[in-house]
């Protein structure tokens, strides 16, 4: 118990610190700011700036310029973490097949209910996600939306009715698919003589993904990396949350099967 | 800003480290890892709503609220963009947040399932050393 | 009268006190389900904090993340493990 008790004083020295240090001023500032940091006013004033073509992205939204384009090279990196924690959560199941038997599922009333708010909120997820370059939204919020509707079915219907119509290996291709899209987009311009993650023409290379496609907005690459991301997000969440939510005895049957193997 | 209005962002930047505080006792004392799963959670999601209130700046005036970092009036030109740096909220912060969320569900799902496999080897998930 | 911008940070630092609340609840209390339900009460504070400091992009991903897949995916573990901290749980 004395190891408790040295803990908890620890962390609260730790605590009582740094609170007071930036109370005082530690981040070079007050919190919250008087106005905006330089770097914030460059990137809010050139997200959308089409007097400025050479160093705009297109896109009226700046926190989705600066993820897929000021900032391309880290979010890929960022979406690579996340797909090795996915892989990683596969290879602990390896072996398992959710069985496509479609079991009882909740009552009539609360089974019409998801039947009618599932699609809905799909829509909503594909909005959030098509319209991530213009209003606030993206690919990851949009691909977190749509896990969610996999996860209402599972949980009203059953987890067979869900693998019934998306099975792991569909899933998993799927996924691959958006990531595939993902690098597709990413390694275009070099091909067409521009630079990794271009979007909107340069100085030193002309290389640019159209604007407006048809008179209306796309922000150039910004639209199709939404899309992809997207699709991979909602895939690969949606997977992981099969595996892990996958019957008791079907992961017991498949463990045990790997045991004999090792002897 | 007044006085008020610096002690009630105070309040809420207090409140965050009293979180970081009572996370980092849950992660390091409680011998259940379930329970070390969700104080793991809150720490990271006290995290990310510590960048994001740095990120956000006080009022213009007590009557013109700040705007999130998105461009409302897309045929204004020049002057609605200047005007909207006049008033957005920092938009860096919040898009590092936005990958950092998502990733934090997918290793939340990844430390379940490293838990699951844990309780079925071993038939718990308690993490005391007997003797 | 009142002026809206004590009204935002107000909001704000109510959201913050409930979340502390709702942390020290979760931390403490040894039924696990009943620690997983405060844990989505505190990210229901923190929505409402994004939201009054103007990250509608965060409020969209938090959203579904935070209070939709997250508390499944932990009381799909808690049904396996055992509802209690310290006993033998489990199937």
């Amino acid at each position: 118990m004395a190891s408790r008790y040295l803990i908890a004083v620890s962390i609260a020295l730790v605590v009582v610190s740094l609170s007071f240090a930036v109370a005082y001023g530690a981040l070079g500032a007050s919190v919250p700011l008087e106005g905006l940091r330089s770097l914030a006013r460059a990137y809010v004033t050139l997200a959308y700036a089409p007097w400025n073509r050479t160093l705009t992205v297109m896109s009226p939204e700046a926190v989705t310029s600066i993820v897929w384009d000021f900032r391309g090279v880290d979010t890929f990196f960022e979406t690579a973490v996340l797909f090795g924690a996915i892989i990683g959560t596969v290879t602990l199941f390896r072996g398992i097949k959710p069985s496509a038997r479609i079991g009882e599922g909740l009552s009539a009333i609360a089974r019409s209910a998801a039947a009618v708010t599932a699609p809905m909120i799909l829509a909503v997820a594909a909005a959030i996600a098509l319209h991530g370059h213009l209003t606030p939204g993206g690919g990851f919020q949009g691909g977190a939306t749509a896990a969610v509707v996999a996860l209402v079915i599972l949980v009203t219907f059953s987890l067979g009715y869900l693998v019934s119509g998306l099975s792991k290996e569909r899933a998993l291709m799927l996924r691959s698919a958006g990531l595939l899209g993902i690098a597709a987009v990413a390694l275009i311009p070099p091909i067409l003589g521009g630079i990794v993650f271009q979007n909107q023409a340069k100085e030193l290379s002309q290389f640019s993904y159209p604007a407006y496609i048809g008179g209306a907005l796309t922000s150039g690459s910004l639209l199709f990396y939404n899309l992809f991301e997207s699709l991979a997000v909602a895939a690969g969440l949606t997977l992981t949350i099969m595996l892990l939510l996958s019957p008791h005895e079907v992961v017991e049957e498949a463990v045990r099967g790997e045991d004999h193997e090792r002897i | 800003m007044n006085e008020f209005e610096v002690s009630l962002s105070l309040i809420v930047l207090f409140s965050l480290f009293a979180n970081t505080a009572i996370a980092l006792y849950g992660v390091f004392s409680k011998p259940n890892l379930v329970k070390k799963l969700i104080s793991m959670t809150i720490l990271s999601d006290t995290a990310n709503a510590f960048a994001i209130v740095i990120g956000y700046r006080a009022w213009p005036s007590p009557e013109e609220s700040p705007v999130p970092p998105v461009l409302t009036n897309i045929s204004g030109g020049y002057a609605a963009v200047q005007e909207l740096a006049q008033r957005s909220v920092d938009p860096l912060p919040q898009a590092l947040v936005l990958t950092a969320v998502v990733i934090g569900l997918a290793v939340t799902i990844f430390l379940a399932s490293i838990i699951l496999h844990y309780h079925r080897t071993h038939g718990t998930v308690e993490m005391v050393v007997s003797g | 009268m009142i002026e809206p911008v004590n009204v935002a940070l107000g909001l704000a630092a109510l959201s913050a006190v409930l979340s502390v609340i709702a942390t020290y609840l979760a931390v403490s209390d040894r039924d696990l389900l009943r620690a997983l339900i405060f844990s989505a009460l505190q990210s229901t504070a923190y929505a409402i904090i994004f939201l009054v400091l103007m990250a509608p992009d965060i409020v969209l991903v938090y959203v579904p993340v935070a209070v939709g897949i997250y508390p499944a995916v932990v009381l799909a573990l808690i049904k396996r493990v055992g509802r209690f901290e310290g006993g033998e749980g489990g199937e």
